[in-house]
């Protein structure tokens, strides 16, 4: 992940008045995780599983402050039974940036399925997401995220693909 | 054996501005009863694994405010992760109290893992760096842990070993997840003076 890529990134968060980042690493974003860390104006928490990132993420809404929860595609999976109670159930949005493993181009066997699941995983859980290919498209996209969930009550994501993370 | 129902009414007594948020299961209907003076502070969820989570999203989002986190056995074997978390972060002002009964009440009481009496939920979290982790199994000694766990600086977690026998008689609260975060919402802007959820703009 370029520099400038990292810096939309933490830009349209700070736009979107996030000050809460919850991430569980992965490797295409990993440029993006130290810079938040060092970013004085966000809050990281490293979580053990997605799941409880989307908790977390709950959480800090209930507060009035804002959150997002940044990984890897494959963590929508570990997500999804918190997800459904949260946002289904209760109306608590979590609003999701991932890298887009398993794309058309990729070259790992066992990225397939985080390719293959994405969408439809997104789908049933009746969240709205844009696949984001151009660094200068970053920002916005994340902004009209949040602008989205915190009028519908539900969750979005964004999520960053072709060049950006390749 | 302690009752929950009693608990909950010792804790509840030591309550007043804080926020809960509590977990699925019989324990929502007792706690709607035990402390009534906390019903707009409490947000009733139906979410296995996302409480204490919930929770320390709450607290560092409020990082003034006590937290109280009304977990169970069941909630926390799904998601024992957070411990992990809890102990890393180590909130000031978050206090968790995890119902044990051993069995998932909620669904007829099929034992939990705790049942076997080789699961320590507390020892688990002291191996996560949570000092302050205690299986309780005493009235008095509840109400003392909860005194000092609701003035605590760091994450404070006990480990409630109660019977698994609903309090018979109390009122069931009849509204669903969206309602129950609505008047929650409300109570936190009000009380905190921020807009959560606040009206659409006009374009």
């Amino acid at each position: 992940m370029k520099k400038e890529a990292v810096d939309a990134v933490i830009s349209g968060l700070k736009q979107a008045g996030v000050e809460v980042v919850c991430y569980l690493p992965d490797s295409l974003l990993k440029e993006l995780y130290p810079a938040l860390d060092a970013d004085p104006d966000i809050r990281t928490v490293q979580v053990t599983n997605e799941g409880e990132g989307a908790a977390i993420c709950g959480g800090v809404f209930l507060s009035g402050k804002r959150a997002a929860l940044i990984m890897e595609n494959s963590g929508l999976r570990a997500s999804v039974e918190h997800l459904a109670r949260l946002g289904l159930g209760a109306g608590i949005p979590v609003i999701m940036i991932m890298s887009h493993r398993g794309d058309l181009g990729e070259n790992n066997w066992w990225a397939i399925p985080h390719g293959i699941t994405m969408e439809p995983i997104l789908d049933a859980l009746r969240t709205p997401y844009r696949i984001v290919k151009q660094t200068d498209e970053i920002s916005q996209a994340i902004q009209d995220s949040y602008t989205w969930s915190y009028n519908a009550y539900h969750h979005s994501a964004v999520v960053l693909s072709g060049g950006i993370v390749r | 054996m302690m009752k929950r129902y009693e608990c909950m009414q010792r804790l509840g007594a030591q309550l007043d501005d804080e926020l809960v948020i509590l977990s699925l299961g019989g324990a929502v209907d007792e706690w709607y009863n035990a402390a009534p003076h906390m019903r707009e502070g409490s947000l009733f969820q139906q979410q296995l694994g996302c409480v204490t989570g919930e929770a320390l999203g709450l607290a560092i989002g409020l990082p003034n405010r006590r937290i109280v986190s009304l977990d169970t056995d069941g909630g926390l074997l799904f998601d024992l992760g957070i411990l992990a978390t809890l102990g890393n972060e180590k909130p000031e002002n978050l206090f968790v109290v995890v119902w044990d009964n051993e069995s998932y009440q909620s669904i007829g009481g099929p034992k939990t893992h705790t049942a076997s009496g080789t699961v320590n939920l507390a020892e688990i979290a002291r191996g996560c760096g949570i000092e302050q982790a205690f299986v309780v199994r005493d009235l008095d000694e509840f109400e003392d842990h909860c005194r000092r766990g609701l003035g605590a600086k760091e994450p404070y977690v006990i480990v409630a070993k109660t019977d698994g026998i609903l309090q018979p008689g109390i009122s069931r609260k009849h509204s669903d997840g969206r309602e129950d975060k609505y008047i929650f919402v409300r109570h936190v802007e009000k009380t905190e003076g921020v807009s959560i959820m606040g009206p659409s703009e006009h374009n």
